[in-house]
């Protein structure tokens, strides 16, 4: 087993760029979650480090081997694919099977020639690893008859029964059911406690991410924006991009404009004012909270303002509120302003639509972002609200 | 009551109504090959005749045209038969092994100007083949290629490439990439892949084109009869066609039926043996998934 490192990875297709100038470094035996939307570029990442797609600038190195002109295979890594892409043809048995059967490893006596492996070798190596994923009852079945979620561990096994570097996986879970799906997930992580290897995982699911990934890695438009460990993700997101994209449900963001006001800086967005700190000048400035940062109360404290609730979403053990915050009591706005949105994540069914709130937060959890998604890190709310 | 009633009527009557026009179906479909059998079973002055035929009198009927047929031609049905199975199984051999080879190409390849190679071939397909005859026999006398085994099996070969390639690679097609690509990771090259996974699922499709590529040979008139001077290369198809004008002026019924007969049993034989496959590949995309 082996790291995977990229360095500086572009692939064109024709016209359009689907990975642009990509590092990523994985270490030896770290679980990477490569996360994205459709399209973004992260299963072309995967089938670059595959080598089913040869990149058009940048290297590829698998261990300290540099691999950018190794056939697939002679990567020695293994891949489950979104469509786990059994042989039709063949037996689970077989499917497991099949790629010891081609693989050659030096013979015993004299290293510098190799040999096939023995029936009783790939045996033996077929029936431990379908002990393993519990599959060994279902070895002789053709793919057709096997159930989703066993096509899906004869895949998996398939991958593992080669001992690769490293294990590719292209969405294995998405074409699961729901209810399956969670289960997967949990043994795929003890799996990978359990084999300790290393593991690239593409998924646009960000729950998958979040539960699976030592790290993440977050691409969009064939760029990487950031590789950190989920909590890192959630809480020092470097643009706006992967704060949206990460955390359930999505943040919120006060797209508003810094003004200048006396001493110091006012944030302004519609009816709501927040002294803010740290921007030199004025200009277009959103900020982004966490749904489950945001309080709402029944009773006005100090810091807080008033809103509605205009819509709930009851998600089972919380609620999403959709609220209107309108001007901060005892404010007197000099124009009157269409309220703002929020949402916020309460406990369930604490609230209904139509009740007046009072909505606060915590000045340290917000996040602020220039005009173009950068983040502003310099930034911050400089008092209570009013 | 009263709608059961009348929906159990509207069954029958749609019952009978199909029963009708599918018995009529196969008096068009089976009368002729019952026509066949009955005047080989026949001699001349009765083979052939309409009375005869609709009602048959058992003592009339004898196996004398099947002795003649295989027994006492020149060139003699064995003869015939040898050449047609080399000719037709060298044209199904080597056709099919490069219609796999372009359909693996044209399906999975990215090479310039595939879209163009794709339509080009299909262009081609459309051309009735008896068009070419003209062409290939003054190239082929030029090669000195006319009446020898090799002169005949080059263009039914082409025939087959061009017809299979296409069935093939539409094939491919419905067959994802992923698969493919998951030999590739587990350590096989391009070639193993082709025939360690392509190939055996590819076997419907396969067994189709080379059904069809053992047929066409099997039942051409036009090229053999250009291409082949000598009577001892000639086919099972000019064997039929030779006795039809024999000498004396008459028409022997029976011995044509008979020779007909005896012709279309190693392709009854072969449909039999690949009848699997090749019902598979007629009806692919009706099954998938």
């Amino acid at each position: 087993m082996s790291g995977i490192t990229l360095q500086n990875i572009t692939k064109r297709f024709k016209t359009e760029t689907a990975v642009d100038d990509v590092s990523l470094s994985i270490q030896d035996g770290e679980f990477v979650v490569i996360l994205g939307a459709s399209g973004s570029g992260k299963t072309t990442i995967l089938r670059i480090i595959a080598g089913l797609e040869v990149q058009t600038t940048g290297h590829v190195f698998i261990g300290d081997v540099l691999v950018d002109d190794y056939e697939p295979r002679d990567r020695n890594i293994a891949m489950v694919f979104q469509s786990y892409a059994l042989y039709p043809h063949l037996s689970a048995y077989d499917n497991i099977a099949f790629g010891l059967r081609v693989r050659r490893i030096p013979r015993e006596d004299d290293p510098d020639r190799d040999r096939h492996l023995t029936h009783q070798e790939i045996d033996g190596k077929v029936r431990g690893v379908s002990q393993m994923l519990g599959i060994a009852e279902m070895l002789q079945k053709r793919p057709s008859e096997l159930s989703g979620g066993q096509r899906q561990r004869v895949a998996l096994a398939r991958a593992i029964v080669r001992d690769p570097e490293a294990f590719l996986l292209d969405e294995p879970l998405s074409n699961l059911d729901a209810k399956i799906r969670s289960n997967a997930r949990i043994e795929l992580k003890r799996l990978h406690q359990r084999l300790r290897q290393t593991f690239v995982f593409v998924t646009h699911d960000q729950t998958e991410a979040m539960t699976l990934g030592d790290r993440l890695a977050i691409v969009n438009h064939g760029r990487l924006l950031q590789c950190d460990t989920p909590e890192r993700t959630l809480s020092h997101p470097l643009n706006q991009f992967v704060a949206s994209f990460v955390g359930s449900p999505e943040m919120v963001f006060l797209e508003g404009n810094v003004e200048s006001t006396g001493g110091g800086f006012t944030f302004v967005k519609g009816p709501v004012r927040i002294p803010v700190r740290g921007t030199g000048s004025p200009g277009a400035v959103t900020i982004g909270l966490r749904p489950w940062d945001i309080r709402v109360e029944k009773a006005s404290t100090p810091g807080t303002l008033s809103g509605r609730v205009t819509g709930v979403e009851r998600l089972g053990s919380s609620d999403q509120l959709f609220l209107d915050v309108a001007s901060p009591p005892g404010a007197s706005p000099t124009t009157p302003a269409a309220p703002v949105s929020l949402r916020a994540l309460v406990r369930a069914y604490d609230f209904d639509v139509g009740d007046g709130v009072f909505v606060g937060f915590d000045p340290d959890r917000a996040l602020f972002f220039n005009a173009e998604g950068g983040r502003l890190e310099s930034m911050s709310i400089s008092s209570p609200l009013p | 009551m009263k709608p059961r009633r009348r929906r159990r009527w509207t069954r029958w009557a749609k019952r009978i109504a199909s029963h009708v026009v599918l018995i009529i179906a196969c008096i068009f479909a089976v009368f002729p090959i019952y026509f066949i059998v009955v005047t080989s079973l026949s001699t001349l002055p009765i083979a052939g005749i309409t009375a005869h035929v609709l009602l048959p009198n058992p003592s009339q009927l004898t196996l004398s045209s099947y002795n003649t047929v295989l027994l006492h031609e020149s060139p003699s049905y064995l003869s015939l038969l040898e050449n047609s199975l080399i000719f037709s199984g060298s044209a199904a051999a080597i056709g099919l092994l490069l219609a796999a080879f372009t359909g693996f190409a044209l399906s999975k390849f990215n090479f310039p100007g595939r879209r163009t190679f794709v339509y080009f071939i299909l262009l081609i397909s459309l051309f009735p083949s008896v068009v070419m005859i003209i062409p290939f026999y003054l190239m082929f006398a030029k090669l000195g290629l006319i009446d020898s085994y090799i002169g005949l099996i080059i263009p039914y070969s082409a025939g087959a490439v061009v017809f299979s390639g296409i069935l093939v690679k539409n094939y491919m097609d419905s067959i994802p990439d992923d698969i493919e690509e998951a030999a590739l990771i587990d350590g096989m090259s391009r070639t193993e892949a082709f025939f360690r996974v392509m190939i055996p699922l590819c076997l419907p499709v396969l067994g189709l084109a080379a059904f069809l590529a053992f047929m066409g040979p099997y039942t051409d008139y036009a090229y053999a009869h250009v291409f082949l001077t000598s009577s001892d290369k000639w086919t099972l198809a000019l064997g039929l066609y030779n006795i039809n004008s024999s000498d004396t002026g008459t028409q022997n019924y029976g011995l044509v039926t008979s020779f007909a007969i005896v012709m279309s049993l190693p392709i009854v034989a072969f449909y039999m043996v690949f009848q699997r496959y090749i019902i598979g590949g007629l009806t692919l995309g009706a099954v998938r998934g």
